[in-house]
């Protein structure tokens, strides 16, 4: 029984991020009505810096289709919970690290097994770093490298990754894990 | 060596269950200490991905064998590819399965031509079209919000003057941070979104300072989906967690653009 609710629950929150996705689009577009009825020329300013934005993303967003289309030929669910370490030490919080960036979809996806793993024993600065990890997105770069270069993007990847060790440190000694 | 039996119940004399995924109980023993723990399956509930529940399971407990009387082959897949054997075909009570397993008399099936070995599983024209239509998915729901952010970004550049976007930025380093990393945790989604806002607001001169923490607390920091992590990881883990990313968030910034500015002078 508890099972069939929770199964509903999952469903509505599915239905729930489609509305959501099609009112924040809805919502745009119906402001560029109203606003082509008002001052067609700025509405028509704003759809060609939409369209120039749109343009340079092009080459960017086909090098993200393929990355995810790697990353999803090559890793699994599974696996990345084989590297998700319950080890509170060095290592533990690397793989931790690891598994964060190599994960992909919304980051709510990812609680129930954070909260598994914690329930069986992993420590909050692992899971902490997981979390904080998902901020490296690998098959995102093509677009941040290409709004902010490479160099950039090198220093903003290897300082998340850093700083998410003392995230890691910091969870522990608040938990006293 | 710890070996997984499928169980209907939670003692040794219990049936051995037909199928691994959904059976009530996994009974894990280790053959060389003999001791042995009964766990509820959590995919016993047989939701959508309660597999892989059951996976995570087996391999948190560091399990070496799975014996079943049967493993579907998505589980069986993930399994040996995460270096757990399967062994299928199993009948009769948990303690009859260990003893066959100690003596060597189980077979390893051979139903599929995958294992942890075959490094050309990915080649099979199954495993691609899944990745090509879990990428095609993933992208299709990313792609409407940053269509969205685009059409929003078109507008901010039409009617706000850059000078006005700037002029809400001190020029003070620390402050413009903090004022970005205020926004990137208010505002959540795909992190694509912060680098296209992020990247258009630097053109309209908001100091890459604000730009950097706004990229890092978009997806470091996540008020929306507080309630959430407070759920799932309880309201003190949420909490500090969120708190300890947004001061991280600050350092982090203003290291990347000084370091920048000293290696690209």
């Amino acid at each position: 029984m508890s099972s069939m609710t929770r199964g509903i629950g999952q469903e509505t929150k599915g239905r729930r991020s489609l509305k959501r996705i099609g009112l924040s689009l809805g919502s745009v577009v119906v402001f560029y009505g109203a606003m082509y009825t008002l001052a067609p020329d700025t509405a028509l300013t704003a759809l060609k810096a939409s369209a120039k934005i749109s343009l340079a993303l092009c080459l960017p967003l086909s090098l993200v289709f393929s990355v995810m289309f790697l990353l999803n030929l090559f890793v699994r669910p599974a696996q990345i919970a084989g590297v998700f370490s319950r080890n509170t030490g060095m290592k533990g919080m690397l793989l931790s690290a690891a598994a964060g960036i190599i994960s992909m979809g919304p980051i709510f996806a990812w609680y129930p097994l954070m909260k598994k793993m914690r329930e069986e024993g992993a420590g909050e600065g692992p899971i902490a770093v997981f979390l904080y990890n998902r901020a490296v997105k690998p098959f995102l770069l093509p677009v941040m490298i290409a709004y902010f270069g490479w160099t950039y993007v090198a220093l903003v990847t290897i300082l998340t990754i850093l700083g998410s060790i003392v995230l890691g440190y910091s969870m522990n000694a608040v938990s006293g894990d | 060596m710890k070996v997984a039996i499928s169980a209907e119940d939670t003692t040794l004399g219990a049936p051995v269950s037909r199928r691994f995924g959904v059976s009530p109980y996994l009974i894990i023993v280790d053959l060389d200490t003999g001791e042995w723990e009964a766990v509820r399956n959590p995919g016993s509930s047989g939701k959508r991905g309660a597999g892989v529940e059951a996976i995570v399971l087996v391999i948190s407990k560091g399990v070496n064998a799975v014996v079943t009387g049967y493993c579907s082959p998505p589980i069986r897949k993930h399994l040996e590819s995460n270096g757990v054997d399967v062994f299928t075909g199993l009948s009769g009570t948990v303690e009859d399965a260990v003893g066959i397993y100690r003596k060597g008399e189980i077979q390893k099936k051979q139903e599929f031509e995958s294992n942890a070995l075959d490094r050309w599983s990915f080649l099979r024209a199954g495993t691609i079209t899944n990745a090509f239509k879990s990428s095609g998915n993933q992208f299709a729901t990313m792609l409407p919000i940053l269509f969205s952010v685009v059409l929003l970004m078109g507008l901010v550049n039409a009617l706000v003057p850059g000078e006005l976007l700037a002029s809400l930025f001190s020029g003070s380093a620390l402050f413009d941070t903090l004022w970005g990393a205020c926004l990137g945790s208010i505002l959540a989604g795909n992190p694509v979104n912060s680098y296209v806002i992020g990247g258009e607001l630097l053109k309209q001169g908001v100091s890459l300072f604000a730009v950097t923490a706004l990229i890092i607390t978009w997806v470091t920091v996540g008020l929306v989906q507080l309630p959430a992590e407070m759920a799932a990881l309880g309201r003190r883990f949420a909490l500090v967690r969120n708190a300890v990313c947004f001061i991280l968030a600050v350092p982090i910034a203003l290291m990347t653009v000084v370091i920048l500015n000293v290696v690209t002078g």
